[in-house]
């Protein structure tokens, strides 16, 4: 009993502080797996908020743009413009789901919008396939996939580069989000349509410009997840770790879903490799979901989400 | 451009129908610039559709109606408020989750223009503008004395205060023609005083021309020009208060009459 205890409460913080070098790569690879979780949790926070509709197409959404860019990058497209063109394709595909799919559903129950989704995430699978191809490929974007040291610890440069994009596309996004008249007409949006419309909000555009911004979200987390592990069908299952995200976060929470996805990212990552061993590995695997679970039980709307009292 | 001479809003013939039920059935009416006009009537009468239609969210079966001498019969409601219409409703539409500020900055979106990537970064004319219109809202919120409660979520707010806030939302957008429908509903004696108060205020330091929806006869009598009154639909009555308030029709439609 003690031993157990003893393996569980005191033995990973020896190992922590016994090899503090190695405990900083654990924790570098957890931020930036969280950074990337939080990616794409942002993309379906944008739309949640935006429109109140769970977006089940933005993993596929990921696939969707990184099939782009790679396709182009394949006919020896130059990587700027490769980006540009898969930027005005997401664009492209923003406006069409808007007019194809969000206008004759306007004013429906949030489950039939719900169920387009699904539809589209089919659609866009499919379609991806077609034009590009099922094979896994390599996502080759110039950034060797090399490591330095920096006092002991070992610092692997796409990672960084990775991180380092992230962190920016999710400061500027803060910033726009809270800061000016497009951010807060699209939180009027969120909060209550009859009344963004009085003051003059054109529901159309601001869908247009979240399922775009999205859209540039889900090239970014696609350019880096392809980078990191090839791109293939299964980039669009990352669609399933951003859901913890979510509730840990607060589904309309810009700040949740970084603050979310850091967490998960670094306790997986934490729990994996010293508490791992105890139940033989793959802590890594069910982390999230199993800190999800408890955070539904604990506090359903997330940590940054707004806690709804209804009046009765 | 110099203002017409002509009245700002001008209903003609307006019907509106939900199936085969005619809500608002050939309704005349119009609204003179800086004019206190309420529109009274029994439940159901069809003041809130008549409003609606107006600030664009029903569009009318038959009739037009014309803003400044324009017909804008067909527009979709953020085209409408981009003329110069605001409005509050009658249970509150506040953005809930975020701060009184923040809500009335809302107010001044059509006052805003920018480049979106400007924006993105918060830079240069993109901060400045936002610093143009949040000193524009300071003063709203000083003539509506709610300086206290400018950083508190709207939805913690009690009701009174909240039909405040959606008030100064709408007058953040400088309107020409302020719709607002039951702005006294659910206040006590005080708080009604104090949106009367401020109604009135608005028309005479604004000039803003104001077309209200109240139940209230006591509140309508003090603050309006002039009464118009629906019932089932219909336009019974129209003219100052002192001459509605004696108009048959109107007493009857009030206090019911007796079919023989």
């Amino acid at each position: 009993m003690l031993d157990l205890l003893y393996a569980v409460a005191v033995a990973p913080f020896r190992d922590m502080a016994g090899a503090p070098a190695f405990l900083i790569e654990v924790l570098i690879g957890g931020v930036f797996a969280g950074l990337m979780y939080s990616l794409v949790a942002l993309g379906f926070v944008l739309i949640f908020k935006a429109s109140g509709v769970f977006n089940f197409a933005q993993g596929v959404m990921v696939l969707f743009a990184a099939l782009t860019l790679v396709g182009l990058l394949e006919r020896g497209v130059p990587v700027l413009v490769a980006l540009a063109l898969t930027t005005v394709v997401m664009v492209a595909l923003a406006f069409a789901i808007e007019r194809l799919v969000l206008r004759p559903l306007v004013n429906q129950a949030h489950i039939i919008l719900f169920m387009a989704t699904i539809g589209l995430n089919f659609f866009l699978e499919g379609f991806g396939e077609m034009l590009w191809g099922a094979n896994v490929k390599k996502l080759d974007i110039g950034i060797p996939d090399r490591s330095f040291i920096v006092r002991g610890v070992q610092i692997n440069q796409l990672e960084l580069t990775a991180a380092a994009t992230a962190a920016v596309l999710v400061t500027v996004l803060a910033v726009f989000f809270q800061r000016t008249r497009i951010g807060r007409a699209l939180r009027a949006v969120a909060d209550d349509h009859e009344a963004a419309l009085s003051i003059g909000v054109p529901l159309r555009t601001i869908w247009v410009v979240v399922w775009s911004v999205a859209g540039v979200v889900a090239i970014v987390a696609g350019l880096m997840w392809g980078a990191k592990s090839g791109v293939q069908f299964s980039l669009s299952l990352i669609a399933l770790k951003a859901l913890p995200v979510l509730i840990l976060g607060g589904f309309e929470s810009v700040p949740g879903a970084i603050v979310g996805g850091l967490i998960i990212g670094v306790g997986e990552k934490l729990g994996e490799v010293y508490w791992g061993p105890l139940v033989g590995g793959a802590i890594e695997n069910w982390f999230a979901y199993v800190l999800a679970l408890a955070f539904l039980l604990a506090r359903p709307q997330g940590l940054f989400g707004e806690k709804i009292i209804e009046r009765v | 451009m110099t203002a017409p001479a002509g009245p700002l809003l001008e209903v003609d013939g307006v019907s509106v129908r939900f199936g085969a039920l005619v809500a608002v059935n050939r309704v005349s009416l119009r609204v003179g610039r800086r004019e206190i006009v309420a529109i009274i009537g029994p439940n159901g009468a069809g003041k809130t559709t008549l409003l609606n239609a107006v600030s664009g969210f029903y569009h009318p079966y038959e009739g037009t109606i014309a803003f400044e001498g324009r017909d804008r019969t067909h527009l979709a409601p953020p085209d409408v408020a981009a003329l110069g219409i605001a409005r509050t409703f009658q249970n509150v539409a506040l953005f809930k989750g975020m701060s009184v500020l923040d809500n009335i900055m809302t107010g001044r979106l059509l006052k805003m223009s920018g480049s979106f990537l400007l924006e993105a970064l918060y830079w240069g004319p993109a901060r400045r503008q936002e610093l143009e219109h949040r000193a524009f809202v300071e003063r709203i919120i000083d003539f509506l004395e709610i300086q206290a409660i400018r950083k508190t979520p709207a939805g913690r707010l009690p009701y009174g205060l909240q039909k405040r806030v959606e008030l100064a939302r709408a007058l953040a957008a400088e309107p020409k023609l302020l719709l607002l429908d039951e702005p006294m509903a659910g206040m006590n004696v005080e708080e009604k005083e104090d949106m009367c108060r401020f109604i009135l205020d608005v028309n005479q330091e604004f000039g803003t021309t104001i077309a209200l929806i109240e139940h209230d006869m006591g509140v309508v009598m003090d603050i309006s020009d002039r009464v118009v009154v629906l019932d089932y639909g219909r336009k019974i009555g129209d003219g100052p208060p002192a001459e509605v308030r004696r108009d048959q029709a109107v007493l009857d439609a009030y206090l019911g009459v007796a079919h023989a």
